[in-house]
């Protein structure tokens, strides 16, 4: 027998009663608490109060689905830690963007309503940053999505050594940004690295790759792709496997062409995986920071420098913490948008399937 | 086993454990102090870490125990402004980077000092008896006022590492005798005694492929004359690019000018634009990974240890690693002189540099007792003796007393050049808007050294983005 039998629900508060489960009665006095005590109370006292005003908040939803919702109460510790974690800082910094505001001064927050967005609308430096990240995004997407698909057709294909060779092709997705980084830097270095003393066996002069924006372009895409074409290798490997062998005999019967075979069967088996793929590089594409960071630093001047650096030295190294929330806001909002875009064509084919 | 005898045993346990807790009890009056530091992770403040837990007494008799962060360099502003920031308060002291002053002091978590100095008649001594080079760079917001802030931890310049295995060759002699008429410095006093324009024929002169001969061998690959810091990140291509400007008799903006003084005008005066020019023209001679922004002071440092090049400008910090076999191909070929400057019109060389180094500084929310070890163990880390000690360890000392006693250049080959290069020691900014200062500047002098636009532009286009930004910031007023 478990607890729940023994102990039934304890009966629902009214509205004004004070009592442990009266979770409304709760909310509203931790939303008025809270209020009050930022305009009385000094910061630090404020941040106290108001939190143990929602924990007691917290603690009276705990009360009253004891006995009541057991499935609430099971997944409830997750959703705590996901709200403290995850969600509150987020809307702590939603707020913020709302407000002047810089973490290494002592003058408290100002409210200038969308000033802030307004600022990063027309600033000609973000739309700079905006473009650089886009065709790198471009780039590097479409090479990996074509690089990712070659090695799936070619690894669904059964040959000598291929569970080694499939491992060894994995690899790179599995390493860290810094080590992918710090090796690339060293293989374009123009005086140790790898690729310049190969150019130099044909040339007699050392090749330096980073010293254009082409060159630091195709160096970065590149890396990003080293690592990331294995990943969506696997993912179309996945949807290859999946589809079923008869297909293929009876198109064999049939004598069809490849080229028919392949996009009258092979493909719609893949195209939500590789819609899937396309999604994920390119939210991941957009948020390009470690390799450019480490590979470039942005340079020359600033024609590498993605918007996720841009971020990065607005809210880190110049401490223009409001400024920078409004940002990632916006680019929150661009991929959400990309995101939702990409789901919609995916519905749109599923059914016309 | 019995259960008296467990007894007995049990007994006879608790009772050692009493005893020796007895005999290890501390008397009453002493309290265990923690001093809690964020430090970056290298020699200077490894050596410092080791001589406190050697040698450390407190004069107060309580029990103080140095707690290090210690934090990787290139990570290590970012972590730190991180745990400012937040609030958390985990720090009591750090360690800290000249031109971060403003930013933290103006953020309320960087203690002003002055009541110590002041209530503290041995520490104004040490403090007197410090260069004034380094004391307002590491101490003073705004820079050079009379409000202390920090007392110096390691102080750092650049200067010359060279090949004397190179240098001193006599075919080599011979040859640039040959081709410029003029003798190939050696000893570490004929290289003081180089400006930039000898510096050029260098870079021209050592420029090696691959099995050409090099010092009476075949190299054994491509070999360099010089290099100096050009990189992106952080500040290695604005450490050097300052030396140049002061020497030419320019300025960057000049915050003890504040709010009068422009940038505009200043930053890009035509002094300004003949130094960056001439920064420039000496990169074309340097590995060329020069011409991708990467040549960083790591990478001075790497090419240098490994032997492709005759001579860079670089930190004393470094100058352990390089004279150690360890970690150095070059380790038993190297000499130190100082850093070239430009010759002026009476035949002397004029040899403004840009300060390295970095001060000790105190918390805010430091507790009273915690603020009286933290001074006594800064007294202690700026006392002779342990100066001394730390400069026999590869350390350097700002203090007068300590850098002119005849021992201090017998500790390392490069002390020599310790007391005659903090002659022309100023500092880059220290006001709360540096980094983005820095950053722009950055971007702007790596677009010149990656060939991508010229020094006038260059300097405009920096002048102008100060001019805008330091009248937002109230910095300059009309």
């Amino acid at each position: 027998m478990t607890q729940a039998h023994h102990t039934s629900p304890i009966p629902r508060a009214s509205f004004t009663e004070l009592r442990w489960n009266n979770w409304l009665l709760a909310l509203i006095a931790a939303l008025v608490v809270t209020v009050g005590a930022i305009i009385l109370l000094p910061p630090e006292a404020a941040f106290w109060i108001s939190g143990a005003m929602w924990a007691l908040f917290a603690a009276s939803l705990v009360v009253n689905a004891w006995g009541r919702y057991k499935g609430g109460l099971l997944v409830a510790p997750a959703i705590a830690l996901l709200f403290t974690m995850n969600i509150f800082p987020l809307m702590w910094s939603l707020g913020l963007s709302f407000f002047s505001y810089r973490a290494n001064r002592m003058r408290t927050p100002v409210f200038v309503g969308l000033d802030n967005y307004e600022k990063i609308v027309t600033d000609p430096a973000v739309w700079e940053h905006l473009h650089t990240t886009a065709i790198l995004a471009i780039i590097t997407v479409v090479v990996q999505m074509v690089v990712g698909f070659l090695l799936a057709m070619l690894f669904a294909k059964q040959f000598p050594l291929r569970r080694y060779l499939l491992i060894l092709v994995l690899t790179p997705m599995m390493l860290s940004f810094v080590a992918v980084g710090a090796f690339f830097r060293y293989y374009y270095e123009p005086t140790f690295g790898l690729l310049s003393q190969v150019v130099r066996l044909f040339t007699g002069e050392p090749y330096i790759l980073l010293s254009s924006t082409t060159g630091a372009m195709a160096g970065i895409v590149f890396a990003d792709a080293w690592m990331w074409s294995p990943f969506v290798m696997l993912l179309v490997l996945a949807g290859l496997v999946s589809v079923p062998k008869y297909l293929y005999e009876a198109a064999a019967i049939d004598r069809v062409s490849g080229w028919r075979r392949f996009w009258s069967i092979t493909f719609p088996y893949i195209r939500g995986l590789l819609l899937l793929a396309l999604l994920f590089r390119t939210i991941e594409a957009f948020k390009l920071f470690d390799i450019v960071f480490l590979l470039t630093e942005g340079g020359p001047g600033t024609s590498t420098e993605t918007i996720a650096i841009y971020v990065y030295r607005q809210a880190i190294q110049f401490n223009k913490t409001s400024d920078s929330t409004a940002m990632s806001y916006i680019l929150l909002f661009i991929v959400i948008v990309l995101t939702n875009l990409y789901l919609y064509l995916a519905n749109r084919r599923a059914k016309e399937a | 086993m019995s259960w008296h005898y467990r007894l007995t045993a049990f007994a006879g346990t608790a009772a050692v454990a009493g005893l020796m807790s007895f005999g290890v009890a501390t008397p009453a009056s002493a309290e265990e102090i923690v001093l809690k530091m964020a430090v970056p992770d290298w020699p200077p403040t490894r050596i410092m870490k080791d001589l406190f837990d050697k040698n450390y007494k407190a004069p107060s008799g309580n029990d103080v125990k140095l707690d290090i962060d210690f934090i990787p360099w290139p990570d290590y502003y970012t972590r730190l402004n991180a745990s400012l920031t937040s609030g958390e308060k985990k720090y009591n002291m750090a360690v800290s980077d000249s031109q971060w002053l403003g930013a933290f002091i103006e953020g309320g978590y960087y203690r002003k000092i002055n009541d110590l100095i002041d209530a503290d008649p041995g520490l104004k001594a040490v403090l007197d008896d410090m260069h004034p080079a380094p004391l307002q760079a590491y101490a003073t917001y705004p820079y050079k006022s009379q409000n202390y802030y920090g007392f110096p931890q390691m102080p750092d310049i650049l200067i010359t590492y060279y090949r004397k295995d190179v240098l001193c060759n006599e075919e080599e002699q011979k040859n640039f005798q040959a081709k410029y008429n003029q003798k190939l410095p050696c000893t570490p006093e004929e290289m003081d005694d180089v400006d930039w324009d000898m510096w050029e024929k260098f870079g021209e002169f050592f420029q090696r492929k691959k099995g050409d001969m090099l010092a009476g061998q075949p190299a054994d690959d491509d070999f360099y004359g010089i290099a100096y810091q050009a990189g992106k990140a952080y500040d290695f291509n604005t450490m050097q690019i300052n030396g140049f400007i002061w020497q030419y008799g320019g300025n960057i903006w000049d915050e003890t000018q504040a709010p009068k003084g422009h940038a505009e005008g200043v930053v890009n005066s035509p002094e300004a634009v003949k130094a960056l020019d001439h920064y420039l023209r000496l990169t074309k001679y340097m590995p060329p990974v020069v011409k991708t922004g990467g040549m960083d002071i790591f990478k001075t440092d790497e090419l240098f240890r490994e032997g492709k090049v005759a001579m860079i400008v670089q930190w004393i910090g470094f100058g352990e690693s390089t004279i150690n076999p360890q970690t150095s191909k070059v380790a038993d070929k190297v000499d130190f002189a100082l850093m070239p400057g430009l010759r002026g019109s009476d035949g002397k060389i004029i040899r403004w540099s840009n300060i390295g180094g970095q001060p000790f500084v105190i918390m805010t929310w430091t507790d009273d007792k915690q603020i009286k070890e933290a001074v006594d163990f800064v007294k202690w880390w700026l006392s002779a003796e342990v100066q001394h000690q730390f400069a026999a360890a590869g350390g350097q000392s700002a203090i007068k007393s300590v850098y002119n006693d005849p021992k201090y250049v017998t500790y390392r080959p490069w002390n020599r050049t310790w007391a005659p290069g903090l002659e022309w020691q100023k500092d880059t900014w220290h006001i709360p808007e540096f980094f983005e200062l820095l950053v722009e500047g950055q971007e702007q002098y790596d677009l010149a050294i990656t060939g991508k636009q010229d020094a006038k532009t260059t300097l405009d286009n920096i002048a102008a983005f100060q001019e805008k930004l330091l009248k937002e910031a109230g910095h300059i007023q009309e």
